[in-house]
């Protein structure tokens, strides 16, 4: 049988970098806001998933943060992109509309 | 009524219910584990954690103070199964087979120092949490390390650097993991027994399918994985050997380094390889440079040793790259430190020089030639070890024929000389003293070769060699060497006297007589080379001595053997043998025989 799940964790996995830095680019955040704007395009189901893919942007460059203290638990993590996440983010965008326009092709052969 | 237990989850603290807690702790663990290899673990761990507390402090409030079982499950909902991490961000092909007990299995107990209850480090207290004792004791005994060389600190900041911090909360509970009383050791036991079962049959059934041959490839496979099973947990146990092999040789090996360089009394070794350093190295900043380098060179491989081996024994995962890194680097200074000074030592070496001294030598009679034994005059007052009555007393053992020794406070270096006869070309006796040295030019050799001092003192018919020369530490170890060279013209006799066999080497005679056998004689030069005056009859020195002890009977003074003992005075004896023991005096009688014992004084008589 063919497992759909994995597919589409495989596929939302793909995308959620470039969502993440999305958000990021319309202001700083801490990774609640994140998630809360996340699940409301059901792009992530758990919280879990976030931290260890931020950790990576942050450590690759493209994200970095600053902290920010909490009147209702601890100090907050705020991310922001970089200058280069802002020129990775552009480039993703593009390369995102192009494939979406291929995808979108490949899919409805007849229009 | 329900128990709480009180945690502290990113400085915030909570109060749990215990079940509750059981929950959370299993699933942290679980995380941690999950997270432990990748990059930046630590640094997700805490963000996942302080974000747990943020959650949990959204459940909490004045009114409801405790955490409950709901408010976990809420928590683990939200932030998501181990699994369901692995999947979403790891992707599928990292998947673990770790990853399958996700909060079933009890926290196993891993090594982790204790920031909480440290003293420096937290290094002892972390110990004692993975074996379960109180770390005082260990405290203790590294400090009591610290006095043999300081391997105490050695060891200590090897354990810091290779043991990671418990920082966060899953750590703790990893640290403390689960206790190991009865219950859970019973447990354990049943489990491995339960397992090793599955394993056995499993095994028994993969035979059987091999002996079936119903599917040869199959079979083939199978056995293949088998072996590879078998083969893997013989290597876990292995790798486990190699890791406290690695300890414990390390150990003994920085020990040995520690003790050889700096001089520290480590057993009964009492060679003090600095004392060389220095004698080989040119004064001042070569010196530390040299003693530093070898002490890096050879002391970081040594420490990277039993590092690795505490992290194998301790299965700490976490590789730390700034380590090796820093390691790696520290190795290259110490290798370019010791080349550095190498050339420079080796420099000082480039020229010899040699200076002849000739001394007249008044020769009527048959001259005696001996040896003055100097080593007894140096290195008296460094005498640390037992030596045998009659043993040299040098400060340090032969090295190369060179040795160190001391004296008023002075260090020398002292070389053995050596003696040479050889036929006068001219008809009078003299002594040729040849003194040799090396520095990085011509003058510098020769200046050294002058500062050697080496004394022959004649006095009437004898002359007497010192059996060492000798230089001052400041002219340091540059191959000095010292030749007495005797020419004695045709005709003469000399003696050479027993005390010389250590000093002569090699004088050549004409029937061939090796050093050893040539003391103790008298040899005269002729046209052809020296030929021994008293030799006759006598094969060697050795076989005259035992000749000698032949004719040894009752009637001499005393007299020992396997007989018992016998001593013969003017008015009196002693003898002890398988009869009893016979006492004569002038006066009196004492005997000691089977019948008893019988005095008898003159009064008797």
């Amino acid at each position: 049988m063919v497992n759909s799940e994995n597919t589409k964790a495989q596929m939302r996995k793909g995308v959620l970098e470039l969502c993440i830095l999305s958000i990021l680019s319309q202001g700083d955040a801490y990774p609640t806001e994140i998630i809360e704007k996340l699940k409301e395009t059901k792009l992530v189901v758990v919280e879990g998933t976030l931290y260890p893919l931020l950790t990576r942007l942050k450590n690759t460059g493209l994200l970095t943060y600053r902290w920010e203290e909490s009147t209702s638990g601890p100090p907050r993590k705020y991310y922001m992109l970089t200058e280069i996440g802002v020129t990775y983010l552009k480039e993703l965008q593009l390369s995102w509309a192009e494939l979406v326009d291929a995808v979108n092709k490949t899919i409805q052969p007849k229009n | 009524m329900n128990k709480t237990v009180t945690i502290n989850i990113s400085g915030i603290i909570f109060h749990i219910e215990e079940d509750a807690y059981e929950k959370l702790s299993k699933y942290l663990a679980a995380i941690k584990s999950l997270f432990n290899k990748a990059d930046g673990g630590n640094e997700i761990m805490s963000d996942i954690e302080s974000r747990i507390a943020e959650m949990l402090q959204g459940k909490t409030s004045t009114v409801k103070q405790v955490v409950l079982m709901s408010d976990v499950d809420y928590v683990i909902d939200n932030m998501g199964k181990p699994e369901e991490f692995v999947s979403e961000a790891m992707g599928s092909g990292d998947t673990d087979a770790e990853v399958g007990n996700s909060g079933e299995e009890p926290v196993k107990r891993r090594l982790f120092r204790d920031g909480d209850n440290k003293v420096i480090g937290g290094v002892c207290s972390g110990i004692g949490h993975y074996f379960g004792f109180d770390p005082v004791w260990l405290r203790i005994a590294l400090l009591l390390l610290f006095f043999f060389g300081g391997t105490g600190i050695l060891l200590y900041l090897i354990l810091w650097i290779a043991i990671p911090e418990a920082k966060t909360t899953a750590d703790k509970l990893m640290m403390k993991g689960e206790k190991a009383d009865i219950n859970n050791i019973s447990k354990a036991v049943k489990e491995e027994a339960e397992q090793l079962k599955k394993r056995m049959e499993k095994y028994g059934k993969d035979f059987r399918d091999l002996s079936d041959r119903a599917a040869p490839r199959n079979a083939a496979e199978k056995a293949i994985d088998f072996m590879g099973d078998v083969l893997t947990n013989i290597g876990r146990v292995l790798f486990k050997i190699l890791g406290v092999l690695m300890v414990i040789i390390g150990l003994i090996f920085f020990l040995g380094l520690f003790s050889s360089i700096f001089g520290v009394s480590f057993m009964t070794s009492n060679v003090e390889g600095s004392e060389w350093i220095d004698m080989v190295l040119l004064d001042g900043k070569d010196f530390y440079i040299g003693l530093i380098g070898i002490a890096i060179f050879v002391g970081t491989p040594i420490v990277m040793m039993i590092y690795g081996g505490v992290k194998i024994l301790f299965k700490v995962r976490y590789s730390n790259r700034w380590v090796n890194l820093s390691a790696g680097i520290l190795w290259l200074v110490g290798f370019v430190m010791l080349i550095y000074v190498g050339t420079r030592t080796s420099q000082d070496f480039n020229k010899v020089a040699k200076l002849r001294e000739n001394i007249a030598v008044q020769q009527n009679d048959t001259l005696v030639l001996k040896m003055n034994e100097l080593s007894i005059n140096y290195g008296e007052l460094e005498v640390s070890d037992e030596k045998e009555e009659g043993e040299r007393n040098y400060y340090h053992g032969h090295r190369n024929g060179y040795m160190i020794g001391k004296h008023d406070n002075t260090k020398y270096l002292l070389g053995n000389a050596s003696l040479n006869v050889i036929k006068s070309q001219n008809g009078t006796t003299d002594l040729v003293i040849v003194k040799e040295a090396r520095g990085n030019s011509k003058d510098m050799a020769r200046l050294r070769a002058k500062h050697i001092v080496y004394n022959v003192v004649q006095q009437n018919n004898e002359i007497i060699f010192d059996d060492l020369f000798r230089v001052n530490s400041l002219d340091k170890f540059r191959k000095q060497d010292v030749t007495a060279i005797l020419r004695i013209p045709v005709g003469k006799v000399i003696y050479l006297d027993k005390s010389l066999e250590s000093l002569i080497y090699d004088i050549e005679n004409v029937t061939n007589t090796y050093d050893g056998d040539m003391v103790g004689r008298r040899w005269k030069m002729t046209e052809a080379g020296l030929v021994c005056v008293d030799c006759e009859g006598l094969i060697s020195v050795s076989d005259h001595y035992n000749g000698k002890d032949d004719d040894s009977d009752a009637d001499k003074e005393l007299n020992i053997n396997v007989n018992g003992v016998n001593i013969n005075a003017k008015d009196a004896s002693i003898k002890v043998d398988s009869n009893g023991v016979n006492i004569n005096s002038k006066e009196s009688k004492v005997v000691i025989d089977k019948h008893g014992v019988h005095v008898n004084t003159a009064k008797d008589k």
